[in-house]
């Protein structure tokens, strides 16, 4: 879509299989806390996992109060409700709907990952869930830039995140790592940047911490963020694939005129 | 502010000039599960689309109603840039379900639509699958309507398509008391939704594009609740109106005709009467109030573009189609004018389209004659 520049005012990875600082979906209770994790998909946990650690909170830590209608999210990622979603069909088909459990409900729609985001951290602005592919990650930072553009939120939290479950494994049928990544946008164009290239003929460079599918671009932005700031030079990031094209992005060092 | 140039949508009854027809008829378009099927999943009925248990259906639909409005609108997408947003709330999550029950091969990249519309709209410069509920298709006008207010695209088609899931009917049928027959909004005597097949496409574009202009497309407000994941909230509801209005410069009090969610739930119908009792009556408004599922079932993602694909067809030819399978309605209804039994004569005028999903995401579209 739109190629534009928007603000990074936070971001953070979370990449079990690579970083030992991240938890695995099923350990998430020690840094989000017990309550309200039961029956949410790996995929949400590691989207709350990512977005808690970008924000900056401590262990166990729930924002509280009225919830911030000035801040929007916008969630990516393909496979995360896929195993609900098998499940239920296999469970139904076989024993009937009395042998399903209702608590699984909000996994049977695809917007899962963004509602939750936003009940948690308390953010009821625009609430979006792109699900686009490989190009996901990508879409959801051109679709963050449309809803600030049209003055829709002030601040968007961005979110992707997949998970390695047999389901989605089976179904992607290439090898995919879980992990994901929270990047926090704003318009002013300060501080550290991501600029939106567009269209590109490949990606950029192999990813070193594998594939995570629709948060993929995502996972990289936030890495390439953490470069950017300690040595000041541009990194260039891309997602895709063959089927679905490919995406650049650069994200830029906070340059001197605006600092 | 932007214009609709075209305008379609699919349903049980067929294209959109047969589903206003049913509408206006006060016909309903639900068919009877076999009762083995009815009795296992504890939902009675759907709303299909016919010949459609081929993978890749809710695609198929969507190819068929992106060509329609684009042909209908004029549309060039080699000369023009021209970007798709889809709107879904169940993707083509029924070929995982097949998938995971027979073992047909279900590529990963046909769960989304960007291959089927590419296919459908050569030179179509974007195209993205936006996963939002029962409001998808709201959202995505917000967005189409956005690009083309930031002068990022110069045609912006707003698109959705679903396809009845398995899962979604097992979630169904798993709350309810018994198996529902038929969706009956607004309803004393409701007893749930039912899901229908749809697709639909709504072209935007600036004032200034020569080509058909069904209505302006004043604004899309939008919110989300972010209280409950599956049960509504009048506060979010009234945000997502307000928002529209503030967006349209418009008062709520010449809010004339309102196309309302209204799915025949416990929780949806008295909620949407709350919300609309808060923001349009609390005003002084008093719209002429319709609801389309049940005549054509709930279309998930579809719903919103259905509600303004008849909307468009409402401001035309001057009319609002009743409820279907509407009785005795809600006592949260008092004072609500519900269009009841035969259309009622409406000049053009403002007209509301509510959609509110799953998630506690909800999209308000405000149009208005082109004059």
């Amino acid at each position: 879509m739109l190629t534009t520049t928007l603000a990074l005012r936070a971001w953070g990875a979370h990449l079990p299989e690579s970083d030992k600082a991240a938890c695995r979906p099923e350990a998430a209770a020690g840094l989000l806390g017990r309550k309200g994790l039961l029956n949410r998909d790996d995929a949400t946990r590691l989207a709350l996992c990512a977005v808690h650690r970008t924000l900056g909170l401590d262990a166990g830590e729930r924002p509280r109060g009225d919830a911030h209608a000035d801040v929007a999210v916008v969630a990516c990622g393909n496979l995360g409700n896929v195993d609900t979603v098998a499940d239920l069909a296999r469970v139904a088909t076989t024993d009937g709907v009395r042998a399903v459990s209702p608590l699984a409900a909000p996994n049977a729609s695809s917007n899962v990952i963004a509602s939750v985001i936003a009940i948690w951290f308390r953010f009821a602005g625009p609430n979006l869930m792109i699900c686009s592919g490989a190009t996901a990650s990508y879409d959801a930072l051109a679709a963050a830039a449309l809803l600030l553009r049209a003055g829709r939120a002030r601040r968007v939290v961005v979110v992707g995140a997949e998970a390695a479950t047999g389901t989605a494994t089976a179904l992607y049928g290439r090898p995919l790592t879980s992990g994901a990544a929270c990047v926090i946008v704003e318009s002013d164009p300060d501080g550290v940047q991501v600029r939106l290239n567009g269209r590109v003929a490949a990606p950029a460079a192999t990813a070193s911490w594998g594939d995570c599918y629709g948060a993929q671009g995502l996972v990289g932005v936030a890495l390439a963020a953490d470069r950017v700031s300690a040595g000041r030079f541009p990194v260039e990031v891309s997602c895709g694939d063959e089927v679905d094209g490919y995406r650049s992005l650069t994200v830029h060092p906070a340059s001197a005129v605006t600092r | 502010m932007p214009v609709i140039a075209a305008s379609t949508q699919l349903t049980c009854f067929g294209d959109g000039s047969r589903t206003w027809d049913a509408l206006t008829q006060g016909r309903c378009g639900a068919r009877p599960f076999d009762p083995t099927t009815a009795a296992r999943l504890n939902v009675g009925a759907g709303y299909p689309i016919a010949g459609g248990s081929d993978p890749g259906r809710a695609a198929g639909w969507l190819v068929t109603v992106l060509r329609a409005a684009v042909a209908q609108a004029g549309v060039d997408a080699h000369r023009e840039r021209v970007v798709v947003v889809v709107g879904t709330g169940l993707r083509q999550l029924a070929d995982v379900e097949h998938w995971a029950l027979t073992a047909t091969p279900c590529p990963v990249d046909k769960l989304h639509f960007g291959s089927a519309v590419r296919a459908a709209l050569p030179g179509v410069r974007d195209i993205v699958t936006l996963a939002n509920a029962c409001s998808a298709g709201g959202h995505a006008l917000a967005m189409a309507q956005d690009l083309v207010d930031a002068g990022e695209a110069d045609v912006a088609v707003a698109a959705a398509a679903d396809t009845t899931t398995l899962s979604m009917q097992a979630m169904i049928g798993r709350v309810a008391d018994r198996p529902t027959e038929r969706v009956r909004p607004f309803d004393r005597d409701r007893t749930g939704v039912l899901l229908g097949d749809g697709a639909a496409a709504v072209v935007v574009a600036p004032a200034g594009r020569a080509g058909p202009r069904l209505a302006r497309l004043l604004a899309t407000g939008l919110s989300c609740d972010a209280v409950h994941e599956t049960a509504p909230d009048v506060g979010g509801m009234t945000r997502a109106m307000r928002d529209a209005l503030h967006r349209a410069d418009r008062e709520a009090r010449d809010v004339r005709v309102v196309v309302a969610h209204g799915t025949g739930t416990a929780l949806n119908d008295p909620a949407e009467c709350r919300a609309i009792h808060e923001v349009i009556l609390a005003d002084r408004g008093d719209p002429w109030v319709t609801a389309l599922k049940g005549a054509i079932g709930h279309t998930s993602g579809a719903a919103a573009l259905c509600g303004v694909d008849v909307a468009l067809r409402g401001l035309r030819v001057g009319a609002v189609p009743p409820v279907v399978g509407l009785g005795v309605p809600l006592a949260e209804a008092d004072g609500v004018r519900l269009v009841r039994d035969r259309p009622v004569a409406v000049p053009g005028s403002l007209t509301q389209v509510n959609s509110f999903g799953f998630g506690g995401v909800n999209a308000v579209t405000l149009l208005e004659p082109a004059c």
